[in-house]
Protein backbone atom coordinates (compact mmCIF):
# COMPACT_ATOMS: atom_id res chain seq x y z
CA UNK A 1 0.00 0.00 0.00
CA UNK A 2 1.47 3.33 -1.08
CA UNK A 3 0.40 6.91 -0.67
CA UNK A 4 0.59 8.84 -3.91
CA UNK A 5 0.27 12.54 -4.50
CA UNK A 6 -1.75 13.54 -7.54
CA UNK A 7 -1.47 17.10 -8.78
CA UNK A 8 -4.86 18.61 -9.61
CA UNK A 9 -4.24 22.37 -9.88
CA UNK A 10 -7.75 23.22 -11.00
CA UNK A 11 -9.77 26.28 -10.13
CA UNK A 12 -13.00 25.36 -8.39
CA UNK A 13 -14.88 27.80 -10.60
CA UNK A 14 -13.38 26.45 -13.83
CA UNK A 15 -16.50 24.55 -14.92
CA UNK A 16 -18.79 27.46 -14.10
CA UNK A 17 -16.52 29.81 -16.03
CA UNK A 18 -16.58 27.45 -19.03
CA UNK A 19 -20.39 27.50 -18.98
CA UNK A 20 -20.35 31.28 -18.54
CA UNK A 21 -18.33 31.37 -21.74
CA UNK A 22 -21.10 29.41 -23.45
CA UNK A 23 -23.65 31.95 -22.16
CA UNK A 24 -21.50 34.79 -23.47
CA UNK A 25 -21.23 33.15 -26.86
CA UNK A 26 -24.99 32.68 -27.19
CA UNK A 27 -25.66 36.25 -26.13
CA UNK A 28 -23.12 37.50 -28.66
CA UNK A 29 -24.72 35.45 -31.46
CA UNK A 30 -27.97 37.33 -30.86
CA UNK A 31 -26.36 40.66 -29.91
CA UNK A 32 -28.04 40.63 -26.50
CA UNK A 33 -26.61 42.69 -23.65
CA UNK A 34 -26.91 40.97 -20.26
CA UNK A 35 -26.78 42.81 -16.95
CA UNK A 36 -26.57 40.99 -13.63
CA UNK A 37 -28.33 42.88 -10.83
CA UNK A 38 -26.88 42.03 -7.43
CA UNK A 39 -27.80 43.40 -4.03
CA UNK A 40 -28.78 42.52 -0.50
CA UNK A 41 -32.44 41.52 0.02
CA UNK A 42 -34.84 44.45 0.00
CA UNK A 43 -32.66 46.96 -1.82
CA UNK A 44 -35.34 47.50 -4.46
CA UNK A 45 -34.12 45.48 -7.45
CA UNK A 46 -37.59 44.32 -8.43
CA UNK A 47 -39.12 47.79 -8.09
CA UNK A 48 -36.25 49.15 -10.18
CA UNK A 49 -36.99 46.58 -12.88
CA UNK A 50 -40.74 47.28 -12.75
CA UNK A 51 -40.11 50.98 -13.29
CA UNK A 52 -37.53 50.23 -15.99
CA UNK A 53 -39.95 48.00 -17.88
CA UNK A 54 -42.65 50.67 -17.65
CA UNK A 55 -40.30 53.26 -19.16
CA UNK A 56 -38.38 51.22 -21.75
CA UNK A 57 -40.71 48.35 -22.56
CA UNK A 58 -41.98 50.16 -25.67
CA UNK A 59 -38.49 51.05 -26.93
CA UNK A 60 -36.41 47.92 -26.53
CA UNK A 61 -37.12 44.24 -26.01
CA UNK A 62 -36.26 43.29 -22.42
CA UNK A 63 -36.16 39.77 -21.03
CA UNK A 64 -35.62 38.96 -17.38
CA UNK A 65 -34.31 36.00 -15.41
CA UNK A 66 -35.08 36.21 -11.71
CA UNK A 67 -33.46 34.16 -8.99
CA UNK A 68 -34.95 33.59 -5.58
CA UNK A 69 -34.30 31.09 -2.83
CA UNK A 70 -38.03 30.40 -2.59
CA UNK A 71 -41.19 31.67 -4.35
CA UNK A 72 -41.41 33.21 -7.79
CA UNK A 73 -42.95 36.41 -6.42
CA UNK A 74 -40.48 38.66 -8.22
CA UNK A 75 -41.12 36.99 -11.57
CA UNK A 76 -44.88 37.29 -11.02
CA UNK A 77 -44.53 40.99 -10.22
CA UNK A 78 -42.43 41.65 -13.31
CA UNK A 79 -44.64 39.58 -15.61
CA UNK A 80 -47.40 42.14 -15.08
CA UNK A 81 -45.25 44.71 -16.88
CA UNK A 82 -44.13 42.74 -19.92
CA UNK A 83 -45.31 40.06 -22.27
CA UNK A 84 -41.70 39.00 -22.73
CA UNK A 85 -40.72 35.89 -20.88
CA UNK A 86 -39.80 36.40 -17.27
CA UNK A 87 -37.98 33.25 -16.36
CA UNK A 88 -37.96 32.41 -12.65
CA UNK A 89 -35.21 30.31 -11.10
CA UNK A 90 -36.06 29.07 -7.61
CA UNK A 91 -32.73 28.02 -6.19
CA UNK A 92 -34.22 26.01 -3.32
CA UNK A 93 -31.66 27.20 -0.81
CA UNK A 94 -28.67 28.14 -2.94
CA UNK A 95 -27.53 31.70 -2.27
CA UNK A 96 -26.58 32.62 -5.83
CA UNK A 97 -27.29 31.86 -9.47
CA UNK A 98 -24.70 29.97 -11.51
CA UNK A 99 -23.88 29.87 -15.20
CA UNK A 100 -25.58 26.52 -15.80
CA UNK A 101 -28.89 27.93 -14.55
CA UNK A 102 -28.58 30.89 -16.90
CA UNK A 103 -27.70 28.64 -19.83
CA UNK A 104 -30.85 26.60 -19.14
CA UNK A 105 -32.95 29.75 -18.79
CA UNK A 106 -31.71 31.04 -22.16
CA UNK A 107 -33.31 28.00 -23.83
CA UNK A 108 -36.69 29.46 -22.92
CA UNK A 109 -36.01 33.02 -24.00
CA UNK A 110 -36.53 34.28 -27.54
CA UNK A 111 -33.07 35.78 -27.88
CA UNK A 112 -33.67 36.76 -31.51
CA UNK A 113 -36.21 39.27 -30.28
CA UNK A 114 -34.34 40.43 -27.20
CA UNK A 115 -32.12 43.50 -26.88
CA UNK A 116 -31.44 43.48 -23.18
CA UNK A 117 -31.42 40.68 -20.62
CA UNK A 118 -31.63 41.41 -16.93
CA UNK A 119 -30.55 38.76 -14.46
CA UNK A 120 -32.02 39.57 -11.07
CA UNK A 121 -29.73 37.58 -8.81
CA UNK A 122 -30.57 36.18 -5.39
CA UNK A 123 -30.49 38.91 -2.74
CA UNK A 124 -27.00 38.44 -1.30
CA UNK A 125 -23.92 40.66 -1.46
CA UNK A 126 -21.41 37.86 -0.89
CA UNK A 127 -21.80 34.76 -3.04
CA UNK A 128 -23.02 36.21 -6.38
CA UNK A 129 -19.76 38.18 -6.58
CA UNK A 130 -17.85 34.95 -7.16
CA UNK A 131 -19.99 33.45 -9.93
CA UNK A 132 -19.53 34.54 -13.52
CA UNK A 133 -22.88 34.19 -15.30
CA UNK A 134 -21.64 35.26 -18.72
CA UNK A 135 -23.06 38.73 -18.16
CA UNK A 136 -21.60 41.89 -19.66
CA UNK A 137 -21.62 43.67 -16.31
CA UNK A 138 -22.65 43.30 -12.72
CA UNK A 139 -24.70 46.17 -11.36
CA UNK A 140 -24.76 46.41 -7.59
CA UNK A 141 -27.84 47.98 -6.03
CA UNK A 142 -27.77 49.27 -2.47
CA UNK A 143 -30.14 51.59 -0.71
CA UNK A 144 -29.99 54.42 1.77
CA UNK A 145 -31.77 52.32 4.39
CA UNK A 146 -28.83 49.90 4.51
CA UNK A 147 -26.10 52.14 5.91
CA UNK A 148 -23.13 53.93 4.37
CA UNK A 149 -20.66 51.13 5.00
CA UNK A 150 -22.07 48.54 2.58
CA UNK A 151 -19.15 48.98 0.12
CA UNK A 152 -16.63 48.49 2.94
CA UNK A 153 -18.42 45.41 4.26
CA UNK A 154 -18.77 43.78 0.84
CA UNK A 155 -15.74 45.02 -1.12
CA UNK A 156 -15.56 42.09 -3.56
CA UNK A 157 -19.05 42.79 -4.84
CA UNK A 158 -18.37 46.50 -5.26
CA UNK A 159 -15.08 45.72 -7.00
CA UNK A 160 -16.72 43.25 -9.38
CA UNK A 161 -19.50 45.69 -10.33
CA UNK A 162 -19.24 48.18 -13.15
CA UNK A 163 -22.12 50.36 -11.94
CA UNK A 164 -23.55 50.98 -8.46
CA UNK A 165 -27.09 52.20 -7.95
CA UNK A 166 -27.85 53.92 -4.67
CA UNK A 167 -31.60 53.45 -4.42
CA UNK A 168 -34.39 54.94 -2.27
CA UNK A 169 -32.86 58.42 -2.20
CA UNK A 170 -36.38 59.82 -1.69
CA UNK A 171 -36.02 58.58 1.90
CA UNK A 172 -32.86 60.59 2.61
CA UNK A 173 -34.68 63.41 4.49
CA UNK A 174 -36.02 60.84 6.94
CA UNK A 175 -32.79 58.99 7.65
CA UNK A 176 -29.45 59.60 9.30
CA UNK A 177 -27.64 58.51 6.16
CA UNK A 178 -24.52 60.45 5.18
CA UNK A 179 -24.49 60.44 1.38
CA UNK A 180 -20.96 61.85 1.16
CA UNK A 181 -19.62 59.09 3.39
CA UNK A 182 -21.39 56.43 1.33
CA UNK A 183 -19.95 57.81 -1.91
CA UNK A 184 -16.47 58.09 -0.37
CA UNK A 185 -16.68 54.48 0.78
CA UNK A 186 -17.70 53.42 -2.71
CA UNK A 187 -14.78 55.28 -4.27
CA UNK A 188 -12.39 53.84 -1.70
CA UNK A 189 -13.31 50.30 -2.70
CA UNK A 190 -13.60 50.90 -6.44
CA UNK A 191 -12.54 54.31 -7.79
CA UNK A 192 -13.76 53.35 -11.29
CA UNK A 193 -17.29 52.51 -10.19
CA UNK A 194 -20.00 54.68 -11.74
CA UNK A 195 -22.61 55.54 -9.12
CA UNK A 196 -26.20 56.45 -9.98
CA UNK A 197 -28.44 58.00 -7.36
CA UNK A 198 -32.08 57.19 -7.87
CA UNK A 199 -35.42 56.30 -6.41
CA UNK A 200 -37.16 53.49 -8.23
CA UNK A 201 -40.32 54.34 -6.28
CA UNK A 202 -40.58 58.04 -7.22
CA UNK A 203 -38.71 57.92 -10.52
CA UNK A 204 -35.96 60.34 -9.52
CA UNK A 205 -32.77 59.47 -11.40
CA UNK A 206 -34.55 56.95 -13.62
CA UNK A 207 -33.97 58.96 -16.80
CA UNK A 208 -30.20 58.72 -16.45
CA UNK A 209 -30.48 54.99 -15.71
CA UNK A 210 -32.68 54.40 -18.75
CA UNK A 211 -30.36 56.38 -21.03
CA UNK A 212 -27.50 54.23 -19.83
CA UNK A 213 -29.51 51.09 -20.61
CA UNK A 214 -30.45 52.31 -24.07
CA UNK A 215 -26.79 52.93 -24.84
CA UNK A 216 -25.87 49.47 -23.49
CA UNK A 217 -28.59 47.72 -25.44
CA UNK A 218 -27.52 49.25 -28.73
CA UNK A 219 -23.77 48.89 -28.24
CA UNK B 1 -24.96 27.53 1.29
CA UNK B 2 -22.32 28.92 -1.03
CA UNK B 3 -19.64 26.83 0.65
CA UNK B 4 -21.57 23.59 0.16
CA UNK B 5 -21.81 24.38 -3.56
CA UNK B 6 -18.04 24.78 -3.61
CA UNK B 7 -17.50 21.54 -1.67
CA UNK B 8 -19.72 19.64 -4.12
CA UNK B 9 -17.81 21.18 -7.02
CA UNK B 10 -14.54 19.99 -5.44
CA UNK B 11 -16.02 16.48 -5.43
CA UNK B 12 -17.01 16.80 -9.10
CA UNK B 13 -13.51 17.99 -10.05
CA UNK B 14 -11.90 15.04 -8.27
CA UNK B 15 -14.28 12.56 -9.89
CA UNK B 16 -13.44 14.06 -13.25
CA UNK B 17 -9.69 14.02 -12.67
CA UNK B 18 -9.04 10.74 -10.87
CA UNK B 19 -12.14 8.69 -11.57
CA UNK B 20 -15.14 7.66 -9.50
CA UNK B 21 -13.73 4.28 -8.51
CA UNK B 22 -10.66 5.75 -6.85
CA UNK B 23 -12.39 8.44 -4.80
CA UNK B 24 -12.80 5.99 -1.90
CA UNK B 25 -9.00 5.86 -1.64
CA UNK B 26 -8.48 9.61 -1.35
CA UNK B 27 -7.20 10.47 2.11
CA UNK B 28 -6.39 14.19 1.84
CA UNK B 29 -7.57 16.95 -0.46
CA UNK B 30 -5.46 20.11 -0.46
CA UNK B 31 -7.07 23.39 -1.41
CA UNK B 32 -5.77 26.94 -1.74
CA UNK B 33 -8.32 29.54 -0.70
CA UNK B 34 -7.70 33.26 -0.89
CA UNK B 35 -8.74 35.75 1.75
CA UNK B 36 -10.83 37.52 -0.91
CA UNK B 37 -12.37 34.40 -2.42
CA UNK B 38 -15.73 35.17 -0.87
CA UNK B 39 -15.53 32.03 1.23
CA UNK B 40 -15.99 31.59 4.96
CA UNK B 41 -13.24 29.16 5.92
CA UNK B 42 -14.96 27.32 8.77
CA UNK B 43 -18.12 26.91 6.70
CA UNK B 44 -16.10 25.55 3.78
CA UNK B 45 -14.24 23.17 6.07
CA UNK B 46 -17.56 21.89 7.48
CA UNK B 47 -19.04 21.44 4.01
CA UNK B 48 -15.93 19.60 2.81
CA UNK B 49 -16.06 17.37 5.89
CA UNK B 50 -19.57 16.31 4.83
CA UNK B 51 -18.75 15.78 1.16
CA UNK B 52 -15.42 14.00 1.69
CA UNK B 53 -16.69 11.51 4.24
CA UNK B 54 -19.72 10.38 2.26
CA UNK B 55 -20.04 8.21 -0.82
CA UNK B 56 -18.21 8.05 -3.17
CA UNK B 57 -15.56 9.28 -0.72
CA UNK B 58 -14.90 7.34 2.47
CA UNK B 59 -12.15 8.78 4.59
CA UNK B 60 -10.85 11.94 3.00
CA UNK B 61 -10.12 15.12 4.89
CA UNK B 62 -9.60 18.60 3.56
CA UNK B 63 -6.50 20.68 4.19
CA UNK B 64 -7.13 24.32 3.38
CA UNK B 65 -4.14 26.54 2.79
CA UNK B 66 -4.99 30.20 3.19
CA UNK B 67 -3.43 32.38 0.51
CA UNK B 68 -3.68 35.99 -0.58
CA UNK B 69 -6.04 37.26 -3.27
CA UNK B 70 -9.17 35.52 -4.53
CA UNK B 71 -7.68 32.13 -5.44
CA UNK B 72 -9.96 29.14 -4.98
CA UNK B 73 -8.46 25.95 -6.35
CA UNK B 74 -7.84 22.29 -5.70
CA UNK B 75 -4.09 21.93 -5.39
CA UNK B 76 -3.44 18.19 -5.03
CA UNK B 77 -4.71 15.04 -3.37
CA UNK B 78 -3.10 12.18 -1.51
CA UNK B 79 -4.45 8.78 -2.35
CA UNK B 80 -3.80 5.27 -1.06
CA UNK B 81 -3.05 3.05 -3.97
CA UNK B 82 -2.47 -0.71 -3.91
CA UNK B 83 -1.02 -0.71 -7.37
CA UNK B 84 2.76 -0.27 -6.95
CA UNK B 85 3.10 0.59 -10.63
CA UNK B 86 0.71 3.50 -10.48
Amino acid sequence: MTIHTIEIRERVMAKNDELAGDVRQRLAQHRVTALNLVSSPGSGKTTLLENTLARLGGQIQIAIVTGDVQTQNDADRLAKHTDKLVQAIVTGGACHLDARQILTALDRIDLTNTDLLFIENVGNLVCPASWDLGEHAKIVVFSVTEGEDKPLKYPKMFREARIAILNKIDLLPHLQFDLDVALANTREVNPELEVLLLSAATGEGMNEWCQLLLRSAKS
Amino acid sequence: MHEMSIALEVGRILEDRIGLARLARVITVHLEVGAEAGVEFDSLQSSLDVVLTNTPFVQAKAEIQRVTGDALRVSHVEIIDDDPHY
